[in-house]
């Protein structure tokens, strides 16, 4: 597949009119990769907190503000949202504890699942949860999602961003 | 299975806890909830003041560099100190317009999910005396001196100088907004286990205990009444922030009411696995086609 390649930083998001290979590593972030079945384009987004609380910048850093955003990145190249399905990854519990304000991940996990809820754009296919993090690649063409799980110690993007 | 009363009291006593730990939880969740939702009534108040502010940061600086050009076209010739003098104001009101712009730029960007780092080899020494020189005049206006101190090891530095330039841009910027007239401003970078320092102290003001929790939110301007000669328009730290989580890093601040405040910045090395682009110095360094000369 001769797609260009875009590795995606967290509090970031990416779409494309034009074929893309989208890589992303994710440990408690959350991941949400949009495709339209018509158009065959995609997007994704990577966002490390469930909810922008007002402070600091708007940023797709948030998962309320990430989500949304894609879907209007998308539907700005022609997207409609019935044609878009979603698949969801990462919310890992890298790091655990006691208490359920802090779960992180899950909370981004659940986020993402009302928010897509609402949007009426259903999740296909997703891996999230657990304890490790995962690194994913994301074919904007044909909507191919391949992902592995990685140890915390090998989160390291290799030479270039590529894998 | 037969339970004893010992068990059953302890069962009780469990399920009590439990449930006043819920309870607990419930309650500060119900806080937060209030506290956030006043945070973003107010973020909206706040987002309008900016539409307005942007009318004062952008128009005026324009409406000056209009005139000073119009008159320097007029002016007569031999008149070679008022040309300086002239020109002298034209890039300071240019390099403040330029550096505001970039600020709401690099927010709109970063809002939009698109900031990425590009990394290159940057010459740090050089950026720090451009950032001191390009605030000078606004220093002297205030008769503040800016006391670089670059540590002798550091050279070379492995980041992304676009964002690094306007971190330092705005925690300057900041420092001479807040400092007293005929004040000092220290602007050191040292290496610190192998990632970069950066600390920029003031001996101004200080930040107030109530705004302290206030101060990266956008649209925050304290002291920002009609007599106040500071400019801004409250995006400078919001954007700091964020760009500083780009590049991995940390910011953190000490502050006391007049007697100032102490920024630190902690950017770390990226790694050798991090692509580089090239070589910078200057990002504003501008390369112009040659017409052919031979």
């Amino acid at each position: 597949m001769n797609a260009k390649t875009h590795y995606l930083y967290p509090s970031a998001l990416f779409a494309s009119p034009e074929p893309y290979q989208i890589t992303t590593i994710l440990g408690s972030c959350v991941a949400v990769c949009l495709w339209d079945r018509v158009l065959q384009i995609g997007g994704m987004n990577h966002y490390m907190l469930p909810l922008w609380n007002g402070a600091g910048l708007a940023s797709p850093k948030y998962g309320n503000i990430a989500i949304p955003a894609l879907v209007e990145k998308l539907e700005r190249m022609g997207s409609e949202k019935k044609n878009l399905v979603a698949k969801v990854f990462g919310g890992g519990e890298v790091i655990s504890t006691s208490n359920s304000n802090f779960n992180i991940g899950a909370r981004n996990i659940v986020l993402a699942q009302q928010t897509l809820q609402e949007l009426n754009i259903r999740i296909v296919a997703h891996s999230y949860g657990g304890s490790s993090g995962r690194k994913i690649l994301f074919y904007t063409k044909t909507g191919e999602v391949m992902h592995r799980f990685i140890q915390q110690t090998t989160i390291e993007p290799k030479e270039n961003g590529k894998i | 299975m037969k339970l004893s009363d010992k068990d059953l009291i302890d069962e009780l006593k469990r399920r009590f806890d439990e449930n006043s730990q819920a309870l607990t939880e419930l309650k500060e969740m119900a806080s937060e909830l209030q506290r956030v939702n006043k945070k973003l009534t107010e973020s909206e108040k706040l987002k309008s003041n900016f539409i307005s502010n942007i009318n004062n940061e952008i128009v005026n600086p324009f409406a000056s560099i209009v005139g000073l050009a119009h008159s320097l076209a007029h002016l007569k010739e031999g008149n070679w100190e008022k040309v300086k003098v002239m020109a002298k104001l034209i890039h300071a009101e240019a390099f403040s317009l330029d550096f505001q712009l970039k600020n709401v730029f690099k927010a709109a960007e970063i809002e939009a999910g698109e900031a990425a780092p590009a990394y290159s080899i940057v010459n740090i020494p050089e950026i720090i005396d451009r950032i001191s020189e390009d605030f000078k005049l606004e220093a002297l206006a205030k008769e503040i001196e800016i006391i670089t101190d670059v540590c002798n090891e550091i050279d070379f530095f492995k980041t992304d100088v676009d964002k690094l330039s306007i971190i330092l841009n705005n925690l300057i910027s900041n420092a001479i907004k807040y400092s007293f007239k005929k004040g000092k401003i220290d602007l050191k970078v040292c290496l610190q286990n192998s990632n970069l320092e950066i600390t920029v102290t003031d001996y101004g003001k200080g930040i107030s205990p109530n705004n302290r929790d206030l101060i990266f939110d956008r649209f925050e301007r304290f002291d920002s009444g009609i007599n106040t000669p500071n400019r801004g328009h409250g995006l400078g730290l919001s954007v700091t922030k964020a760009l500083i989580d780009l590049l991995d890093g940390h910011i953190s601040f000490e502050t006391e009411i007049n007697k100032g405040t102490k920024f630190k910045v902690i950017i770390p090395n990226p790694g050798d696995w991090v692509k580089i682009d090239g070589f910078t110095g200057n990002p504003d360094e501008l390369f112009f086609n040659q017409p052919d000369i031979f």
